[in-house]
C-alpha cells in the first residue's frame, strides 16, 4: 500500500478544502493511505461531511500551524509540532513515502531539506512550477511544461543544472508520459556560447554526457511558446521568470476586465468570446495538474498551489499516487548514476547546502503568491 | 421460505437481520446490464464484503441468535442466493426475496422499485411470526433506503409510531392501498418493546456519515465489517476472539492490511462512535485470548504485537483531540419527510444516469 502524508493545515483554504481534497482522492485510490495531519479535532469535524472511504484515511494531530506570511526558519524553529513539520518527519519516518502541502512554500522545502536524505549524485533539490503554453505535449496532451528550479536554491552550478535537467525530463516522462521529453537551458541567446559560465558548462555537459532529448538554449519567450518541455535554470531565474509570467497573466485578466466594464462593444466582443475563453481556462486550469514536485530528495513532496481548493488537493495527492506507483524517484536516480558514471563518480552529498539553506529561508515562490 | 438452520425459539437471545445485495454482497444494479449481469452470475461468482462471512458466522456461534435475510432481490435469485450462502457456511433461519414477478403480472409497478412498502411490512411480518421478541440487531446498507425502513422498523416496535402517522408514512412511499393497510394490520399485532438495539449501514455507496447522525445513536454507518465487529464488540454481542477473526478474514482479502483496519478503528474513534476504554478493552481481551492459545489456528493475522501498536498509535494520534458529539439518543424523526427525500434522491440519480448516458 502506497502512504502519502498530507498536510491538511497549509494553504489558504485549509483545512476543510485540503480534507475535503483528501476524502475526494481516497474514493479512487484504494491502494493508497494518506495520512492527513493537522488539527485532529478540526479534520474530524470536515471529514463526515464529504463521501471518503474512512479505511484510507489516518489522522495524526499537530498543534500547531506555520502560516503562509510566516517567515519559514524561524516558524520551523518555534513550531516543532507544527502540521508541515510534523509531515515531513513522518515522511523522514517511513510512514509515509511522500508529503503534499499547500501551505507556506519555504516552509516546506526546508522543513523537507531538513529531515531528508538527497539521492545519491544531488547536491541541490530543485523545486519544478508547471507552465501553460502554446503546445501541447506527451500521451495525455499536456498543455504544461516544466519549469525548475524556481527557488529551492538561488545559484546552481553546470552540474546542479544537468541534475536539474535529469530530475525534470524523468518527472515529464513519467508524469507527463512524455517519452523523449525537450530539454532546454534558458538563457539569453540560443548559442551554445551564451549565458553565464555556469549554463555554458552545462550546455556542453548535456550535448556530452546524457542520453537527454536536449535542444539546446531557449530565450523567455520561447517558455511560453513551448519549445521545450523542460526548462533548466537557476533557482533565481526561474523565481523571476515564473513570477514575471504570473504578472503578465494577471495583467491581461485586469485589462480584460476594464475593457468588460468600458465599453459596449468590447463587452459584446469578450462575451461573443467566452466560449473560447472558457475552453482556454480549462485547458490551462492549475487546480487540473494538482502541483509541482520538489525534487532531489529520496522522498517525494508535491508542492500543491497556496489557494488550492479540493479539486487541486484531489490532483495533487492522484498526482502523487501515479509518481509513487510509477517510481519516479528510481526513474530519476538510475540516469542520475548513469551520468555520475560517465562524468566520474559521484559528487559530494550535503545534507542541505548552505544556499538552499538560505534561499528556502527567504524564498516566496510564485505557487504562493 | 423455511430454515435451514435449527433453531430452538424458546432459547431465543437475539435477532441479526440481514440486507443481501451491496450489504452483504458487492452487487452493481444500477443499470439494466448491471441487473442482468447479477442474475446470471453463478453462486461462485458472487462475493461477500471482506469480513462479513466471518461476522455472521461469530453471530450464529452465540447461542440462541436468529439469523434472517431479507432482500430486495426477486425470489428467481432464491436458488443462486441460497446457494452462494451455503458456499459461505451462513446458517440462516429465515429467508425472504422480493415477488418482483407477480408485481409485475398484477400490473403493480410502483410495487416493483419500492422501497418500504416492501421490507416494512415484510420485517413486521417476521416479527409477528415469531411469536416472541428479543434484542434485534439489523444490517442494511446506504444505497437505498435502509436507514429509514429500519428506524421506522424501530420505532413501530417499540410503540413510537401511531397508525395514523404510519397510514401517511405508507401513503407518501406510494404503497398500494392492500399494502398499507396490511402494514397498519402487523404494526397493530406487534408486541410493543424497544428490541432494536442497534441499526448498522454498510456504506456501499461512501455516503457521508455524518448525513446519518439525524437517526440518532442507535444507527452506526460502517465503512466495512472490521468497523460491525467493533461496534457488536462494544454491544458485547461479539468477544474479542470473533473480533479477530473477523480481522483475519478481512486480511486475508487484498483490499485490508493491519493498515486499513487500524484506520477504521481511528475513524469510529474520531466519529464518537467507539470509546477509547473500549478500544483498550479489545486490545487487552484479544492479549489474553492470543497468550490462552484460543487464537493458535490464526497463524494467518500479523504478529499480535503489531496489531496491538497499530491500534495504541492511532489512538495516540488523534492527540487527545475531542471526539465528535454522539447523536441523540432517541430523535423524533419525520418519517413522511424522509421518505420524500429519499424519493427525490432516487429520482435525481435516475435523471443524473439519463443525462450521463446522453452525453
Amino acid at each position: 500500500m502506497k502512504r502519502i502524508v498530507v498536510d491538511a493545515m497549509g494553504g489558504d483554504r485549509a483545512p476543510e478544502e485540503l480534507v475535503k481534497g483528501a476524502a475526494d482522492a481516497s474514493l479512487g485510490l484504494s491502494d493508497t493511505e494518506i495520512i492527513l495531519v493537522g488539527d485532529a479535532a478540526a479534520i474530524g469535524r470536515t471529514l463526515p461531511q464529504v463521501r471518503h472511504d474512512g479505511s484510507l484515511i489516518r489522522v495524526h494531530h499537530a498543534e500547531t500551524v506555520i502560516h503562509m506570511d510566516e517567515s519559514p526558519a524561524e516558524a520551523l524553529a518555534a513550531k516543532p509540532d507544527s502540521s508541515i513539520a510534523i509531515a515531513a518527519d513522518l515522511v523522514a519516518r517511513g510512514e509515509g513515502q511522500a508529503l503534499v502541502s499547500a501551505g507556506n512554500t519555504g516552509a516546506s522545502v526546508l522543513a523537507c531539506a531538513r529531515r531528508w536524505k538527497l539521492l545519491s549524485g544531488v547536491r541541490r533539490a530543485a523545486l519544478a512550477a508547471v507552465y501553460p503554453t502554446e503546445l501541447r505535449r506527451g500521451e495525455r496532451d499536456d498543455p504544461f511544461s516544466l519549469l525548475l528550479d524556481v527557488g529551492a536554491t538561488i545559484d546552481a552550478s553546470a552540474d546542479d543544472l544537468v541534475t536539474f535537467a535529469i530530475m525534470g525530463a524523468a518527472y515529464a516522462r513519467i508524469i507527463s508520459r512524455n517519452e523523449r521529453p525537450r530539454v532546454a537551458l534558458l538563457s539569453n541567446g540560443h548559442e551554445a556560447g551564451k549565458g553565464p559560465r555556469p549554463v555554458v558548462d552545462a550546455h556542453a555537459l548535456l550535448m556530452a554526457h546524457t542520453e537527454l532529448n536536449f535542444v539546446g538554449n531557449i530565450e523567455g519567450l520561447d517558455i511560453p511558446r513551448g519549445v521545450a518541455d523542460v526548462v533548466v535554470c537557476s533557482g533565481y531565474v526561474g523565481n523571476v521568470v515564473i513570477k514575471m509570467l504570473e504578472g503578465v497573466s494577471e495583467t491581461v485578466l485586469r485589462l480584460a476586465r476594464y475593457a468588460y466594464k468600458e465599453r459596449l462593444l468590447w463587452r459584446a466582443a469578450l462575451s461573443m468570446l467566452s466560449g473560447g475563453i472558457e475552453r482556454l481556462k480549462e485547458v490551462t486550469d492549475w487546480e487540473q495538474y494538482g502541483g509541482a514536485p520538489l525534487l532531489g530528495f529520496e522522498h517525494l513532496f508535491i508542492k500543491a498551489h497556496g489557494r488550492s481548493g479540493r479539486k487541486a488537493v484531489a490532483n495533487a495527492i492522484r498526482l502523487t499516487a501515479k509518481a509513487l506507483r510509477s517510481d519516479l524517484l528510481s526513474a530519476i536516480a538510475s540516469p542520475l548514476e548513469a551520468f555520475q558514471n560517465r562524468v566520474g563518480g559521484p559528487q559530494s552529498s550535503p545534507a542541505l547546502t548552505a544556499g538552499q539553506q538560505s534561499q528556502a529561508e527567504d524564498s516566496s515562490p510564485h505557487l504562493d503568491d | 421460505m423455511s430454515a435451514p438452520a435449527s433453531s430452538t425459539w424458546s432459547s431465543l437471545q437475539h435477532i441479526v437481520r440481514l440486507d443481501l445485495d451491496k450489504t452483504y454482497l458487492r452487487s452493481e444494479f444500477d443499470t439494466f446490464s448491471d441487473l442482468l449481469k447479477s442474475a446470471l452470475e453463478k453462486p461462485s461468482e458472487k462475493q461477500a464484503f471482506p469480513g462479513a462471512t466471518a461476522l455472521l458466522r461469530a453471530l450464529k456461534q452465540n447461542d440462541g441468535y436468529r439469523i434472517c435475510i431479507v432482500s430486495g432481490s426477486p425470489t428467481q435469485m432464491t436458488r443462486v442466493l441460497t446457494a452462494k450462502l451455503a458456499l459461505d457456511g451462513i446458517e440462516y433461519d429465515e429467508f425472504v426475496l422480493k415477488n418482483n414477478l407477480k408485481n409485475l403480472l398484477r400490473g403493480r409497478f410502483r410495487a416493483i422499485r419500492a422501497q418500504v412498502p416492501y421490507k416494512l411490512p415484510t420485517l413486521l411480518a417476521s416479527r409477528v411470526a415469531l411469536g416472541s421478541v428479543a434484542p434485534e440487531t439489523l444490517f442494511g446498507d446506504d444505497a437505498e433506503a435502509d436507514a429509514i425502513v429500519y428506524c421506522l422498523y424501530a420505532d413501530i416496535v417499540a410503540g413510537k409510531v401511531p397508525l395514523d402517522e404510519l397510514e401517511r408514512i405508507m401513503v407518501a412511499a406510494r404503497a398500494y392501498d392492500d399494502d398499507i393497510a396490511y402494514t397498519l394490520d402487523l404494526a397493530k399485532r406487534q408486541e410493543k418493546s424497544d428490541s432494536v438495539q442497534r441499526i448498522l449501514i454498510h456504506l456501499d455507496q461512501r455516503s457521508p456519515t455524518a448525513t446519518f447522525a439525524r437517526y440518532g445513536a442507535r444507527l452506526v454507518p460502517i465503512y466495512n465489517y472490521f468497523q460491525a465487529a467493533l461496534i457488536l464488540y462494544s454491544d458485547g454481542l461479539l468477544s474479542a476472539r470473533q473480533v479477530l477473526f473477523v480481522a483475519r478474514e478481512m486480511i486475508a482479502s487484498p483490499e485490508f492490511e493491519l493498515t486499513t483496519l487500524a484506520n477504521s478503528l481511528q475513524d469510529l474513534m474520531r466519529r464518537g462512535r467507539l470509546a477509547i476504554d473500549v478500544a483498550l478493552r479489545l486490545a487487552e481481551e484479544a492479549s489474553e485470548a492470543a497468550r490462552s492459545g484460543a487464537l493458535s489456528g490464526a497463524t494467518d493475522l500479523p504478529p499480535f504485537d503489531d496489531i496491538s501498536r497499530a491500534f495504541a498509535d492511532r489512538v495516540r494520534q488523534l492527540g487527545g483531540a475531542r471526539p465528535l458529539e454522539r447523536p441523540a439518543e432517541n430523535p423524533h424523526l419525520d418519517y413522511v419527510s424522509l421518505v420524500d427525500a429519499e424519493q427525490e434522491e432516487r429520482r435525481e440519480k435516475k435523471r443524473s444516469r439519463v443525462r450521463g448516458r446522453r452525453r
